[in-house]
């Protein structure tokens, strides 16, 4: 039960923080999906799946050699699930992407089952360098967590580079505000989709590292457990904005983690209830300010100077 | 040719269908074609009852689960004889247990009881639900399918959480499968052709023309969306007296055969969600294929041929999917109820006279 020293808090704060970052890394990937192309892409904890079974499989190639695997096969999966499954729908509704995407995890499970998850439970050890742990005045921080933190820190930062600086930033930020129009002034919208879903590949591929080095156990139906919960902070910090879904999914990883740490375990097993029930209101009360499809940013703050008296304040 | 039959055909000829599968199943499919054909009646209430909602308002839910498996454990709960609840459910809490233990009710009760409870249920999700369209409502129901799976799988008091409910009374029979499938057949075209589906089928071609000639989009889709509940509450208590055992997992995303979750809605996409016809045309359809492959992979068709790897249905299922999404997004059956024999027409090539009305139409 929590007991309330100065190091503990520390502790929890450190742990929070680790979890946090973990979701924010997943959250922003869905984002960008959703943006350009109003696609919540549930096949995205496969891409993870195929990760931790690349990782299981390149186990003793020294780490090096194991995170350019990784990042290679998850990246071509990626855009191979783009080129097979959703550039033919490329016109449909989003909500015909939604059940393509289920498809598409619905399939690569089942390809999962049928090849490397059969036989006995697979499991990667994680390095010893790497759950050695820092003692800071009580405090213990892995590795594993400081490595998460750096990760995160530094592809948000590559991400809001890329986003900001580059022009294929420019074109993913244009096709995310309004997709036909970006492709009417010259975006090749085959273009930014495959580097959207490229983008994507390489988050998941840190995500599946990540991931299974803490967790071990490799199964094909491990992607989904991350998943449900980023793509609840997803929701709540809003999809349709690349920098909402990364604080949302941060947000939700803190919460969950300091409620498991201190609420009783009747009332916590119940607590994705309330997460749920949560996700299904702001969709309801929220949906402009926090869900937004092919409205970025500029578009809701327009309205909102609009509709609010006080002009000039910033939405 | 008669209005009334005209009406009435496509129904008719479902049911003729069904029928006829039936007879051929139950005189010559031997145990392992009824299990499979068994499913699919199971399967075939569930896409129904999607297509009383989705089918007609054209928002698409994934968390009819729920109802499913609302209804199999309450009518599970009231039908487990009195003797065998004392010990399945030792921390109940008194102020259900007082009156579900001594609860003994019949098959057709039970069934009663638990479509009652998932229209009840449905009642209090409708106020979100049916605000909701599109993606979002995709996501708000599939909320609703992961809480109620946190649900099932935590109240370990009331529905014994992961572990498997037993000592379900075995009362679906194969008969009483077809009889329910007919009825909700009857139920899901009436209410197509009633008013509240007219009203419901407006709202789904055009939300703002349909409000401008005073369609309650709101109270319509509430309307179908409880209705919609109610059959998929029935469908899963007939399927807890089907199995006579399940547990959550039956309720969610699964791989492991029988999905409750996917399969109904892949079933309805394929078949086409705007008609009946299309239900079950989707259901036989991928019932058929998933069959086909599911057998070669048990055995091989009784060691015919070596047997394809597990999985194999599933990933087929998933291919399937996408085919369909891709070549003809409104299923095979276009969206449209079977024609009036007299109006039957080959595909013409190129697909131009088919998009132009027909005599009868105009």
């Amino acid at each position: 039960m929590l007991v309330a020293t100065v190091s503990n808090v520390f502790q929890y704060a450190a742990d929070s923080v680790y979890y946090g970052s973990f979701f924010a890394l997943i959250s922003l990937s869905l984002s960008l999906l959703f943006g350009v192309m109003g696609l919540m892409n549930f096949a995205y904890g496969e891409l993870i799946m195929a990760g931790a079974y690349v990782m299981f499989y390149t186990r003793s190639w020294g780490w090096l050699a194991m995170v350019v695997m990784v990042i290679l096969i998850v990246t071509v999966l990626s855009l191979l699930m783009e080129l097979l499954a959703f550039r033919p729908l490329r016109h449909a509704e989003p909500v015909v992407l939604l059940i393509t995407s289920f498809a598409v995890s619905y399939g690569l499970e089942a390809a999962g089952w049928m090849t490397v998850g059969t036989g006995i439970q697979k499991g990667v050890q994680p390095y010893p360098w790497l759950t050695s742990q820092f003692d800071i005045g009580g405090v213990l921080i892995s590795k594993l967590e400081v490595m998460t933190w750096i990760v995160t820190i530094l592809l948000l930062v590559g991400m809001t580079l890329l986003i900001r600086r580059t022009s294929l930033g420019i074109q993913l930020r244009a096709s995310t505000e309004d997709f036909r129009m970006a492709q009417l002034v010259g975006v090749r919208a085959n273009w930014v989709i495959s580097a959207a879903f490229g983008i994507t590949g390489l988050l998941a591929s840190a995500v599946a590292i990540l991931f299974t080095f803490r967790q071990g156990a490799v199964a094909p139906d491990v992607g989904q457990g991350p998943l449900l919960i980023a793509f609840v902070g997803g929701v709540i910090g809003g999809l349709g904005s690349l920098a909402g879904a990364a604080l949302g999914g941060f947000a939700v990883g803190v919460v969950l983690n300091l409620l498991q740490a201190t609420l009783p375990l009747s009332i916590n097993n119940h607590f994705q209830l309330f997460a749920f029930a949560a996700v299904i209101a702001i969709l309801v009360f929220q949906p402009d300010g926090l869900i937004a499809i092919r409205a970025g940013l500029v578009r809701t703050w327009w309205r909102r100077l609009r509709g609010s008296p006080a002009v000039g304040t910033p939405a | 040719m008669q209005p009334w039959a005209r009406a009435l055909w496509p129904p008719l000829a479902m049911g003729v269908l069904l029928v006829v599968t039936w007879a051929l199943v139950d005189a010559y499919g031997g145990v392992i074609y009824k299990g499979y054909a068994v499913r699919m009646f199971l399967n075939l209430l569930v896409v129904l009852a999607l297509q009383i909602f989705s089918g007609n308002s054209g928002v698409l839910s994934f968390g009819h689960a729920t109802f499913i498996a609302m209804g199999a454990y309450l009518s599970a709960l009231l039908t487990i004889p009195p003797e065998q609840k004392t010990f399945q459910f030792l921390t109940m809490p008194h102020w259900l247990s007082s009156w579900i233990f001594p609860a003994n009710l019949s098959a057709l009760e039970g069934v009663l009881a638990g479509a009652g409870l998932a229209a009840v249920v449905a009642a209090l999700l409708a106020p979100p639900v049916i605000r909701l369209a599109g993606v979002q409502a995709g996501i708000a129901t599939l909320a609703i399918l992961v809480m109620d799976n946190v649900f099932n799988t935590q109240t370990t008091s009331i529905t014994r959480g992961t572990s498997t409910l037993i000592g379900v009374p075995q009362t679906t029979t194969f008969v009483s499968l077809l009889i329910w499938a007919l009825i909700v057949i009857a139920i899901a075209y009436v209410f197509k052709q009633s008013r509240f589906g007219l009203r419901l089928r407006a709202s789904r071609e055009n939300i703002r023309a349909a409000r401008s000639v005073g369609v309650h989009v709101a109270r319509e889709r509430a309307i179908a969306w409880i209705l919609s509940g109610l059959v998929a509450g029935a469908a899963g208590a007939l399927y807890g007296h089907w199995f006579v055992t399940f547990s959550p997992g039956d309720f969610y995303i699964n791989t492991n055969g029988i999905d409750l979750v996917i399969l109904p809605i892949a079933m309805l996409v394929i078949g086409g969600m705007r008609s009946v016809t299309g239900a079950v045309v989707g259901c036989y359809f991928v019932t058929i294929v998933y069959t086909f492959f599911n057998r070669w992979e048990v055995d091989g068709f009784n060691g015919t041929v070596s047997t394809a790897p597990s999985g194999t249905a599933n990933l087929v299922l998933a291919a399937t999917l996408l085919v369909v999404l891709i070549l003809q997004p409104r299923g095979l059956s276009r969206g449209k109820e079977l024609p009036w024999p007299s109006e039957w027409r080959l595909p013409s090539v190129g697909g131009i006279r088919s998009r132009l009305p027909s005599k009868a139409a105009r």
